[in-house]
Order: C-alpha cells, then sequence, then structure tokens
C-alpha cells in the first residue's frame, strides 16, 4: 500500500514538472523559464551559498512567527473554547484578522514597528494564527458531550477532562488548522519579505525578477514550496507519533 | 443543463474572452503604465491627450511596479509599457524594443553633513530605493568610478520615504530623485544635509517600450504617439508650464489633489532645469548610454561597444518625428 502511494506522488509530481517543462518550452512567456533551467538554477544558487543566506535570513521571522502562532494559538483557542466569555473577547479579533486584506494593512504595520524582523513577526502571525485559533476553539467546542458526561461520572477532574478527553478529541482538528495556519505563515513571510523590505528567499525573488533572470525567481518560488511541504509532512508524523488514532490519510502524506 | 453542457461552456468562455480582447486590441493600445498617475506622469498624459486629439484610441493601466508592466507586455497582454526593461531584452530575449526615452536617471546623493564628498562615503552604509533598481545601479558605477566600497547598502522603495528616514535620523547617506532633493534642500531641515557633488548620468530612467512585432503592425498609431510625445517634451523645454495648462481637468492628473496640481509648474521648471527630459526623445545618444550605464550596472552582460543599438531601440518612429 505505502509502495503504491510514493509511486502514484511521484507520478503526479512527474506530471506536473513535465507539464512545467512544456509550458516553458513552448514557451507560453518569454518570462516563464522550463523546469530544468529553474532547477538548474536553484542547485547553482545552493552551490553558491546564495540560498542558505537567504533562508537564514527567510528562517528567522517564519520560525519566530510559526512557534509564536502554534503555541500562543492553540492556548488562546482552547481558552476561547472552554469560555463563553473568552469567546464573546477574543474570537471578534481572530475572525476580523482572518478577513483583514493584509497586504494593504503591511503600511500601518510598518508604520508601528518600523522595517525590522517584528513587522514580519507580525505578518507571519497574523497570517497563521486566526486558522489556528478558530480551528481549536471550533474543535474544543464541539466535543462530543457524552465523552465529557462519562469523565464526569467517573469523577475526573477539570484538568484531566482537558487534557485526556477534549484535547485528544480535538487534535485531528487542531493539526488541521495548523497545517492551515502554518501554510499561511509561509504566505506571510514571503509577503513579508516582498512588501516590507526584500531580505532572504523575497529579496532573491524581486531581484532575480528586476535582472529579469526569470529561472533563479521560479527557483526560489519552487524551494519555498517544497520547504512548506516537507515542514507539512514533518507535522504530520508529529501528529501520528502524539496521536496515534489520528492516522486517517492525508493527501499530502 | 447537464454537466457535460456546463463544463464545455466553461471550456469555452476562457477562449471567447481571448478572441473579444484581440479583437478590441486591434484599435485601442493598452498602455501599462509603472505607477498610478502622479505629477511626474503629468507631461505623459498631456502627450497622450494631444495624440488622442490626432486619432489615437487608447487606455491605461497601472501596475504597481515596473517588472509587472514589462512582463504584461512581454506576454501581449499590454501593448506598450513604461520602464528600462534591458536586462528582460537581453536574457528573456523578448522582441521588446525602446521607441522613447521619458525620463533620465537624475538622482542625487543626499548625505547628513558628517559626509562632503563621494569619497567619504567608503566603507559607510547606504539606503537605496530596491536591489537591482535604478539606485542599486547608481551606487554600483559611484564605486566604479570613484574607486570606493559602500558598507552596508539597506533597502527602502520611494524617494520620500528615504527622505523621511533621512529626517528621523535612521540613515546618513541615501539616493533621491530631484524633487524630493529639491523639496528636502528648500525645507528649514536644508542645512543639516549636503548633495554631494556626483558625475552627469544621460541614461534612461523611464522609456516607452513595446514588442516589435506590435511596433511594426501598428506604424501609424506608434508615430501618431511618438510624434506627440516628442512635440510635448519639446514645448516643454521651452516653457515648462504649458503642462499645467494643457492638464486636462477631468483627466487623471487633473483629478489629483489640489496641492499637487499647484505644484506642477514649479516641478516641471525644476526638472527641465535639472535636465530630467531630453527635448530629443533621447534616441541614439540615450541609447548608447543605457547600454554603457546598464552594461556597468550589472543589467546588460557583455562588452558595451559590442551591443547592437538596434537590438534593444526601434529609432525609425523617433526619426522620423525628428524630420
Amino acid at each position: 500500500m505505502p509502495r503504491r502511494a510514493l509511486l502514484l506522488k511521484l507520478l503526479s509530481a512527474a506530471i506536473l514538472f513535465g507539464a512545467w517543462e512544456v509550458a516553458g518550452r513552448i514557451p507560453v512567456s518569454y518570462a516563464f523559464p522550463t523546469f530544468i533551467d529553474s532547477m538548474r538554477a536553484l542547485l547553482e544558487m545552493f552551490a553558491d551559498g546564495t540560498m542558505i543566506a537567504a533562508y537564514a535570513e527567510t528562517l528567522k521571522p517564519l520560525a519566530v512567527g510559526i512557534a509564536i502562532s502554534a503555541v500562543l494559538g492553540i492556548a488562546i483557542g482552547l481558552w476561547v473554547g472552554l469560555s463563553s466569555v473568552f469567546d464573546w473577547l477574543f474570537s471578534p479579533i481572530f475572525v476580523v484578522m482572518q478577513a483583514a486584506p493584509l497586504a494593504a494593512l503591511i503600511p500601518l504595520l510598518v508604520l508601528a514597528y518600523g522595517i525590522g524582523l517584528t513587522s514580519k513577526v507580525l505578518v507571519v502571525c497574523i497570517m497563521a494564527m486566526p486558522v489556528i485559533v478558530l480551528n481549536t476553539s471550533g474543535a474544543v467546542r464541539n466535543t462530543p458531550e457524552s465523552l465529557k458526561e462519562m469523565g464526569r461520572s467517573f469523577l475526573a477532574s477539570e484538568l484531566s477532562i482537558i487534557l485526556r478527553i477534549i484535547i485528544p478529541a480535538a487534535s485531528p482538528v487542531i493539526f488541521a488548522g495548523l497545517r492551515l495556519g502554518i501554510s499561511a505563515g509561509f504566505i506571510g513571510a514571503i509577503l513579508a519579505e516582498l512588501k516590507i523590505t526584500p531580505t532572504g528567499v523575497g529579496d532573491i525573488i524581486t531581484f532575480s525578477r528586476s535582472i529579469a533572470d526569470y529561472p533563479s525567481m521560479y527557483a526560489a518560488i519552487f524551494s519555498i514550496i517544497l520547504l512548506a511541504v516537507l515542514f507539512l509532512n514533518l507535522l504530520e508524523k508529529v501528529e501520528t507519533v502524539l496521536f496515534e488514532g489520528n492516522q486517517r490519510g492525508y493527501v499530502s502524506d | 443543463m447537464s454537466i457535460l453542457k456546463i463544463l464545455g461552456r466553461v471550456a469555452i468562455a476562457p477562449a471567447a474572452l481571448a478572441l473579444s480582447m484581440a479583437a478590441a486590441s486591434a484599435d485601442t493600445i493598452r498602455i501599462a503604465l509603472a505607477e498610478t498617475p502622479s505629477d511626474e506622469l503629468a507631461a505623459f498624459f498631456v502627450a497622450l491627450d494631444r495624440a488622442r486629439a490626432n486619432g489615437l484610441d487608447y487606455e491605461w493601466t497601472a501596475f504597481s511596479d515596473e517588472e509587472l508592466a514589462i512582463q504584461a507586455v512581454i506576454s501581449g497582454q499590454m501593448d506598450i509599457g513604461f520602464g528600462t526593461p534591458y536586462a528582460a531584452m537581453q536574457r528573456s530575449k523578448a522582441p521588446l524594443r525602446i521607441i522613447f526615452q521619458l525620463s533620465k536617471l537624475k538622482f542625487f546623493p543626499v548625505t547628513t553633513t558628517k559626509y562632503s564628498a563621494l569619497e567619504d562615503l567608503d566603507g559607510e552604509p547606504i539606503l537605496l530605493h530596491s536591489r537591482g533598481g535604478g539606485t542599486d545601479s547608481i551606487a554600483n558605477v559611484i564605486e566604479e568610478r570613484v574607486g570606493i566600497t559602500f558598507g552596508e547598502r539597506s533597502y527602502v522603495p520611494g524617494s520620500s520615504n528615504r527622505v523621511a528616514a533621512l529626517l528621523g535620523g535612521r540613515a546618513d547617506a541615501t539616493i533621491i530623485d530631484l524633487s524630493n532633493k529639491n523639496k528636502l534642500m528648500r525645507s528649514e531641515a536644508a542645512g543639516d544635509f549636503n548633495v554631494l557633488e556626483m558625475f552627469d548620468v544621460e541614461a534612461s530612467d523611464e522609456a516607452l517600450f513595446a514588442n516589435l512585432n506590435w511596433i511594426q503592425e501598428n506604424e501609424e498609431d506608434v508615430q501618431i504617439f511618438v510624434d506627440a510625445l516628442l512635440g510635448t517634451w519639446q514645448d516643454m523645454a521651452e516653457d515648462p508650464t504649458i503642462i499645467r495648462q494643457e492638464t486636462d481637468p477631468d483627466g487623471p492628473i487633473g483629478q489629483l489633489p489640489q496641492e499637487i496640481l499647484a505644484e506642477l509648474d514649479g516641478f516641471y521648471k525644476d526638472a527641465v532645469e535639472g535636465g530630467l527630459y531630453d527635448a530629443n526623445g533621447g534616441g541614439r545618444k540615450a541609447a548608447q548610454a543605457d547600454l554603457e550605464w546598464y552594461s556597468s550596472a550589472g543589467q546588460l552582460e557583455g562588452d558595451p561597444s559590442e551591443l547592437n543599438i538596434e537590438d534593444f531601440w526601434y529609432l525609425a518612429p523617433l526619426d522620423a518625428a525628428m524630420k
């Protein structure tokens, strides 16, 4: 079974990259490079260290933002899900954050927090946190009442009900929220680097575009997507280790 | 309706749309601006109005940056674009050609009074627009000609934002455009800053370009357009106030806030005095200067004397207009 899944994945990757290569060879646009050219540019950038230096820069806001969003997001989400007062207090903030056209609000963030790391971390958090909070709180609120009832009838403390019943029951949706939130965080990190000050991978994208080095531009975009996919796979492994019962076969595995 | 029918219609829609767009493009030329209309584009819109009076039908779209405008022209969604797509012409082999130089790269190194000459900036940090952009290329050429190496380069897009950084004490050296330099040096804070002496630059900052095939298929429209541009640029060189006089009050420039319109005369007077516009539309002189400039700035590869002007410029409309 796993072999077949792997084969299918390789097949779909081959089809996608094949279509990219064909589109680049036609070419659909002079500004669209072939897959092979892009991969060559990617390897060159890794070989001469450009890409590694860029990721050292990009991973700073990304890692800090995602760590804050995950920890704080799940904590706030649990809290909001458990208490109607906090639901009333916090939910609207995150709904607004999720719906806000962030790219248009970036000048406001820059005004308040400058052009440094703080603004970029905030962009990542604003992208990632709402999904995590709203998914977590929804999942907590929807824990089957009968399970909690059972806990109470076994005289479980409030804390054990949360730790042993609510969190495991909510974990599939919490992880779904984490996956969505973290993908949004990757988007946020690049958005910040394109819109605030070009650094890291965002800098490679804008710079290669301005000198019409399109293979490098698409290589940089490809690398960040690849990193996001790898990270989401890792997250899924973490989920299966923590909550074995959640294995239901995800598309991304 | 069956699912097949719906799918069929969905599949046909883009093709039909593309056909209708192709039909529309036959008589209306589509202009890709690299920024939203501002005081700097007033002269261009005056030229457009003159061209319209001579029968040119056009529509314009403002892109958020120059690279997007270039890509829209490369892919054929737009006919004429704004910018200096030398790198795109050479590297992507896109058959783009420049037909008119709109403005020159007139930028000025401005510093706090800590520095008084370009040589003092050796090893010092500098604030520029964007990596690979115009001010970055100026910094590269300064390094080459003056024999210095700047320290860390940081990037803040927009001359006015860099002036704000200077005023806020967050930077000691930057490179800004003519109008912001004038504003700063005429303000009360002028005593705290120096404009450093720099060599003259004849290269283009903004130029008008299009796909070669499109230019050749629309010779007549292109000629009307270039005639109007050249006429406007020559009239402006004699009397900069014609821009304000001829600005259509209902057009995109006429709709700008009153404070900006009130400063149009001053802006164009400074610009003409400062040599921002070439009254002859650039032509061979600008093309040669561009090849040298963009080679030393790293946007073009190869020896500039071996590069062929005809691979980058299409001079026939400008030559005809000059007669």
